[in-house]
């Protein structure tokens, strides 16, 4: 009997004899193989980068927001964006929420405004952000040189800023930042500290934010009410406790259309599941390709079984078994695919690393595993009917076969 | 006791419902040593014969007995075990295989008889070299004259030291010289102990042979 090593030997002889052919057959499965790592490669990156970005928050961070935004709830996707309206949160709710919940550790109202500050020559667009004093605690994230803002100074909308590391490289270049005024849209503003480097994933930064007194930003932009608290609870276990208190304050002036309560875990959760449902869409239709790719493997097989039936008629006069001519093709078939399925990690590993350049990606090693497994399958299932008709060729018919 | 031994032998073909009487209940006998030419007009049964002495094909009625061995009845994988260590074959269009080297199609048969690599390619030459052919071991089948070709058949034919070479009119292809340098291999193969069963419609040829089997429409007369 013919062993494992010899059929291969001849499956990779037949390949080599014909190899503009074998490749452009490689093709289909060399797609298949390099998409799916590909877009899986993807798919988890971005879900890795958020995961990062929402545990970099803290799971004890709950956010309130305008507007009636189901997601999280239940662990389904809800719709995002389609109950928002305008917010009608105050101070009033501010104080009450303080006053009231007692396992909050830290509540401040959070403002996103659009700003264009500018030091002498140079200017610079950016987000500026109207947190509380509470900043630097429920976000994480120290100041390095100057000082937040106080309390008094949020009393009195004071105008002064903070500012993101990035932001005073691009304003400042050497010079010491505090105490200089900067202009934002038209207004003076004084600097008095900078935050330390956060640093971002793929893109996002958190450097180059500026940050003002929430109450000079509503100033600023001429907003009546705040547009979102962000609470710390007291500890992660509280979270739902603190939501269920909050809410039940804000029931007594709101409705329940008006606003909703994020926390990051559900969040964290829902997008997960978003990601993961759509990864595994987009990995599946590139699976699609793979099919192809067999029918593409199977076709060139069925066409060189005809090509070589007197070889074929010629091996069994000399002794091969019907055995031996299936395991012959078959493995030919399976050389195209296994081929094909390494030459496929390795352009999607590739272009995995190339695209990490832009976005972050994340090639894991069960979608490398997966569509190598699923390429040696589809080669074994669509080699099967061209090597079973080579196996069953009388080798009298064959060797006369013109 | 005989080497081949063909009873009543018949293959009928079915053709849209009209049977083909290919060869019609033949009997033979041949000793091991032997030269024997099986000969004929065209269309007379003589390959399909070869066919069922050469345990290529199995007869439709009768026995084929090879070393005594009732070989009618196997199936394909056992009839291919035996051609592959018993029986050598010589086609008339040659058949080798077009996109590999003169010694790996000579070497064919020894890769189902389970023989390495390097005990492959070692007898490979020296089956090249008792053909002649020493010097065109690396040649590719369409870079090989028609009696060279032939005589790469003949070396693949021997290399699993068979007890029977069956050639099909092997110089039906050739002219007069390679032909007959084609004959003195199978002659000299003979004179070695090979049994030899050769099939040919011309004189010439089976005056090569010491016994010639004439067969008319199927059958042995
Ligand atoms: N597969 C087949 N199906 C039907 N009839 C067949 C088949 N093979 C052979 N025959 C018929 O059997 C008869 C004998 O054929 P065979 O090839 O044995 O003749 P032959 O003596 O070798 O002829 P030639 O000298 O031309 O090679 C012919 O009439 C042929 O048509
Ligand atoms: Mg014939």
């Amino acid at each position: 009997m013919i062993n494992f090593s010899e059929t291969t030997g001849l499956a990779l002889t037949a390949l080599k004899a014909n190899k503009v052919r074998s490749f452009l057959t490689m093709l289909g499965i060399v797609i298949g193989v390099s998409s799916v790592i590909l877009l899986l490669a993807i798919g988890s990156g971005l879900k890795n980068y958020i995961t990062q970005q929402l545990a970099d928050l803290g799971s004890d961070t709950i956010f309130v927001m305008p507007g009636n935004i189901n997601i999280g709830e239940g662990g389904g996707g809800g719709t995002p964006g389609a109950g928002v309206s305008l917010p009608k949160f105050t101070e009033n709710h501010l104080t009450k929420i303080r006053t009231k919940v007692k396992s909050i550790k830290y509540i401040m109202p959070y403002i996103e405004s659009n700003a264009n500050l500018s030091y002498k020559s140079k200017a610079y667009i950016t987000q500026l952000s109207g947190v509380g004093p509470e900043y630097p605690q429920a976000r994480n994230q120290a100041v390095s040189r100057g000082s937040f803002f106080t309390n008094s100074q949020v009393n009195s909308s004071k105008r002064v800023v903070v500012l993101g590391i990035d932001v005073v490289e691009e304003l400042f270049e050497d010079q010491d930042p505090i105490g200089k005024k900067i202009t934002i849209s038209d207004q003076r503003y004084t600097v008095i500290g900078v935050l330390e480097e956060k640093g971002g994933f793929g893109g996002v930064s958190y450097d180059n934010l500026a940050y003002a007194p929430w109450t000079t930003v509503l100033d600023q932009n001429e907003m009546d009410n705040i547009q979102s608290f962000w609470i710390v609870a007291g500890s992660a276990g509280e979270v739902n406790q603190t939501k269920e208190e909050v809410e039940a304050v804000l029931l007594e002036d709101l409705d329940e259309e008006d606003f909703s309560l994020l926390d990051t875990k559900s969040l964290l959760d829902t997008i997960s599941s978003i990601l993961s449902v759509l990864t595994a869409a987009l990995g599946g239709i590139a699976a699609i390709s793979l099919l192809v790719g067999g029918i593409g493997i199977m076709n060139i097989m069925l066409v060189s079984v005809t090509e070589r039936t007197r070889e074929i008629g010629l091996r069994k006069a000399v002794g091969a078994t019907p055995q031996e001519i299936l395991l012959q093709f078959l493995t030919e078939a399976v050389v195209f695919s296994v081929c094909g399925g390494l030459i496929g990690i390795g352009l999607g590993i590739g272009g995995a690393l190339i695209i990490n350049r832009f976005i972050q990606t994340t090639v894991t090693l069960w979608s490398v595993a997966l569509s190598f497994g699923v390429s040696s399958l589809v080669g074994i299932i669509f080699g099967v009917a061209p090597a079973a008709k080579a196996s069953r060729l009388d080798p009298i018919r064959a060797l006369r076969y013109e | 006791m005989s080497l081949l031994k063909l009873v009543g032998v018949s293959k009928i073909y079915q053709l849209d419902g009209v049977s083909v009487k290919a060869v019609e209940k033949a009997s033979l006998e041949i000793k091991k040593g032997e030269f024997v030419a099986i000969m004929g007009p065209s269309g007379s049964g003589k390959s399909t014969l070869m066919h069922l002495a050469g345990c290529l094909d199995t007869p439709s009625s009768g026995k084929v007995y090879l070393k005594g061995k009732n070989i009618s009845n196997l199936n394909e994988a056992e009839l291919a075990r035996i051609r592959n260590k018993e029986i050598g074959f010589v086609f008339q269009s040659f058949n080798l295989i077009p996109r590999i080297k003169a010694i790996d199609n000579v070497s064919l048969p020894l890769i189902y008889a389970g023989v390495n690599y390097e005990n492959r390619i070692k007898r490979a030459i020296r089956a090249l070299e008792k053909v002649g052919l020493k010097e065109r071991i690396q040649h590719l089948p369409n870079q090989l004259s028609g009696g060279e070709q032939q005589r790469v058949a003949i070396a693949r034919a021997l290399i699993n030291h068979p007890e029977i070479i069956f050639a099909d009119e092997p110089t039906g292809n050739l002219d007069t010289k390679s032909g007959d340098q084609v004959m003195k291999i199978l002659k000299d193969l003979n004179q070695k102990g090979h049994t030899i069963i050769l099939v040919t419609h011309e004189q010439e040829i089976a005056d090569f042979a010491q016994r010639t089997i004439k067969i008319r429409d199927g059958k042995i007369e």
